[in-house]
């Protein structure tokens, strides 16, 4: 699953640290979803799109493995 | 609660107990280490609770949760193992006719030894659980690092 959190947050002029803050997650929590080696839950998922104000579908591409991320 | 100030209270409590087990050892009594155990461990409860900063999300449960499964995993085939190897030495099969002097089995394993053998195992696991714990941490990006 690849993502968009990066071009979101720069849109945004938002560092991974204020983006976690207001998600409720930790920095590293951001920068290894960012990474690919963590897929969030959906919950987590759904909130950061909210958060950005847009469809999941918009931030988080699913079909494209990141091997690392699974297991 | 700040996150170090939670950290340093970890360390004090750790520190705490080390004496106690020494205090029980030197005085050959084992309830004061058992009773300062249960009491460090609901301190820690509390003091976690009172913690505002943010010390753990879904990431850092599903590493913990990955590394408590698979430590469990390996360590209930090994305990089971030895423990069935135990066992054999406590049930003996009996023998018919029964003999009229029952000679006692040699044993090969002395109860005091199987105990420290379990001991060992379950330091051991402790060793495994912290091995599977710096693995998934690896795995799920702990110490990552980003340009920014």
């Amino acid at each position: 699953m690849k993502n968009k959190i990066k071009v979101y947050r720069a849109m945004h002029d938002l560092t991974q640290e204020d983006l976690a803050r207001k998600i409720g997650v930790t920095r590293q929590t951001i920068l290894a979803i960012e990474k690919g080696r963590y897929v969030p839950s959906l919950d987590l998922a759904f909130r950061i799109s909210r958060h950005f104000g847009v469809n999941i579908e918009e931030i988080f591409i699913y079909g494209e493995e990141t091997p690392a991320a699974h297991g | 609660m700040k996150k170090n100030t939670f950290y340093i209270l970890i360390g004090c409590i750790a520190l705490a107990l080390i004496a106690m087990l020494w205090y029980s050892v030197e005085t050959r009594q084992p309830l004061p280490i058992e009773a300062a155990f249960i009491a460090g461990i609901v301190l820690v409860y509390l003091a976690r609770r009172r913690v505002e900063d943010l010390i753990e999300d879904e990431r850092s449960v599903k590493i913990t949760e990955k590394a408590a499964v698979r430590t469990f995993q390996v360590f209930w085939v090994i305990f089971f193992a030895f423990s069935i190897g135990a066992v054999m030495e406590i049930l003996h099969v009996p023998e018919f006719p029964r003999p009229f002097h029952p000679e006692q089995p040699p044993v090969i394993l002395p109860p005091r030894l199987m105990g420290y053998i379990q001991l060992g195992i379950l330091c051991l696991m402790i060793f495994l659980y912290v091995g599977f714990r710096i693995y998934y941490a690896r795995k799920y990006g702990e110490w990552e690092t980003d340009e920014e």
